[in-house]
């Protein structure tokens, strides 16, 4: 059985004519050990989900299971003992002003009932694996949006939680410091053996460290599987859209008037083949030109990925071939104009 | 100034009075003023004791007595304040009508503190597991200190204005005394010194208090 467990997970809000339902019936499972990202729009129901997860909300209806202990049965007291079993970090980090980042470190600590004989010790060395040993007597109010996001962050391993849920953690973060809140999340999950599950509406964060994504929208879950899977081939329009927020899709070569003269074709680079000079060994393979007119490849979970737009002049049967060499290396392809 | 030792004598008992009134008063104001806010806080609906019942009939009690003025309500509870403390005159039965009223408007300051503590501070306590008094305790006490310390102070200010008039009615202290000597007999030195004296105390209260506030103050 997965570490968590969602079925027919429902949640509505108001009554009546304002009523809204942020979940229609989700079903999920999250494996042990992995980092399984949510990505919607605004209002898809993400929050609501993962607020789901350690019954800061309470469902409608539907089960949630988180190590083989139904949540939605509990009772306040075992409820909140669950609770201190799971961390959790915010969009708007939800320091306690009033604590500085020791105090803050300290307090689910706390909470638990634990001695200061061994919190002591403990914060000091969550604070070295958040890399804020420096800041250990300073308040939030002095520290910047990455610095307070780390304090979270070793706030929420305080208690050494098996699971990690991440609320937009890096949403009011700019780029640099979201790619090293990023870095951070992925390293104590490998060093302490975490499970995380994270919400988003950046694709770039799916594509930097989750494991799977699953794709919600009007409170369901419209596409769910492996990153690279999704990524590479996805099926639904939204998940598709997110997909071209990283990698543009879009034919650029009409807006500067390239006229096409031969396939234009557009094939996804992914897997080992990606890493090959697929494209110089087409040309010399088979009687073919091909204009690269448009490129972007990056990587994809430490693996090459990317798109490139040619134009593959020649022959018809030599295209064909060429084509099928590429589908022959399980690079898909796309053909845009001029079907061989 | 002051020749005859009667008068330095009575100024002094009047300070003690009226410093027996207020102490007593700031005591009995704060420690059911703010628990009095607690509750009108985590009791409103969506909050972490939501009791919708209870914030109401509260809320309506709160917003009743601060409505009476403050010399008609010491008379109407006149009969209250006999039966709790034995006497409806002096210093000692001013404690109660001043407490009362006081501890009403400090609820009210105190609501309005608590309620500016973020809402994702308390759910942040929860999803580690925070029972409601842990919540209350350690988030929004110490989260809301530094605008408790400064509506504290406001208070206190009000209750030595309070008590002053309080004196009117047979209260003692330094506002009886001002009214008795320095305005009915005619007296101005020592309405000046009670003067004087008021001012000086309600000085030093408003310094400390923004002193420590500014000090708790993280934000
Ligand atoms: N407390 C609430 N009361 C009423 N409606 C709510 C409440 N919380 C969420 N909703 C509604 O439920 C729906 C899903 O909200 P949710 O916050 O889960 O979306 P989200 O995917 O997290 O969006 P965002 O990216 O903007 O955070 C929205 O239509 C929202 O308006
Ligand atoms: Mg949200």
């Amino acid at each position: 059985m997965a570490l968590i467990e969602i079925k027919g997970l429902t949640k509505d809000y108001g009554r009546g004519d304002r009523e809204v339902r942020a979940l229609r019936g989700v079903d999920l499972s999250v494996e042990a050990g992995e980092i399984f990202g949510v990505i919607g729009l605004s209002g898809a129901g993400k929050s609501t989900l993962i607020r789901c997860l350690n019954r800061l909300e309470t469902p409608g209806s539907g089960t949630v299971t988180v190590d083989g202990r139904l949540l939605t049965g509990l009772n306040e007291a075992e409820l909140r003992l669950a609770r201190q079993e799971m961390g959790m970090i915010f969009q708007h980090f939800n320091l306690l002003s009033s604590r500085t980042v020791t105090g803050n470190v300290a307090f689910p600590m706390e909470i638990a009932g634990r001695g200061s004989g061994e919190i002591k010790p403990r914060v000091a060395e969550l604070l070295d694996l958040v890399g804020l040993r420096d800041k250990a007597q300073v308040y939030p109010a002095q520290l910047s949006g990455g610095q307070k996001q780390r304090v979270g962050i070793a706030r929420a391993l305080a208690n050494s939680p098996k699971i990690l849920l991440c609320d937009e953690a890096t949403s009011a973060l700019d780029p640099q410091t979201t790619q090293s809140i990023l870095a951070l999340i992925q390293d104590i999950k490998e060093r302490l053996g975490l499970t995380v599950v994270l919400i988003t509406h950046e694709m770039r964060v799916i594509t930097e460290i989750c494991d799977r994504v699953a794709v919600m929208e009007d409170g369901l879950i419209v596409e769910s599987g492996p990153v690279i899977e999704v990524f590479t081939r996805p099926r639904h329009p939204t998940t598709r859209a997110f997909v071209e927020s990283v990698i543009s899709r879009e034919d650029s070569s009409r807006k500067w008037g390239y006229q096409p003269r031969g396939t234009l074709a557009r094939i996804l680079f992914i897997g080992p083949a990606a890493g090959e000079p697929v494209i110089s060994r087409l040309v010399r393979l088979f009687k073919v030109e091909a204009n690269i007119l448009q490129g972007d490849i990056g990587h994809l979970q430490g693996q090459p990925f990317g798109v490139i737009l040619i134009d593959l002049v020649g022959e018809p049967a030599a295209r064909r071939q060429a084509l099928d060499y590429l589908e022959s290396l399980n690079l898909p392809v796309e053909l845009l104009e001029g079907a061989a | 100034m002051f020749t005859t030792p009667n008068l330095l004598t009575m100024l002094w008992a009047s300070s003690l009075d009226s410093l027996y009134m207020v102490s007593i008063s700031i005591a009995v104001t704060i420690l059911l003023g703010i628990p009095l806010g607690v509750v009108l806080v985590v009791t409103r609906p969506g909050h972490i004791m939501e009791t919708v019942w209870l914030n109401k009939i509260l809320g309506f009690v709160v917003n009743f007595t601060r409505s009476i003025p403050f010399l008609i309500f010491m008379v109407f509870i006149g009969p209250i304040t006999k039966k709790m403390v034995g006497t409806s005159i002096g210093p000692t039965a001013v404690i109660v009508p001043l407490s009362l009223a006081a501890a009403m408007l400090m609820s009210r300051m105190a609501e309005t503190s608590l309620l500016e503590v973020p809402t994702g501070l308390i759910e942040a306590a929860q999803a580690y597991g925070a029972s409601k008094r842990q919540i209350i305790w350690h988030v929004l006490l110490p989260e809301a200190r530094s605008g408790l310390i400064l509506s504290a102070t406001t208070l206190i200010i009000t209750l030595i204005g309070f008590s002053a008039m309080a004196g009117a009615i047979g209260g003692g202290g330094l506002g009886d005394l001002a009214i008795r000597y320095g305005y009915q007999r005619y007296m101005p030195d020592v309405m000046w010194v009670c003067v004087l004296l008021l001012y000086v105390v309600v000085q030093a209260i408003q310094y400390t208090g923004e002193f420590l506030a500014k000090k708790f103050s993280r934000r």
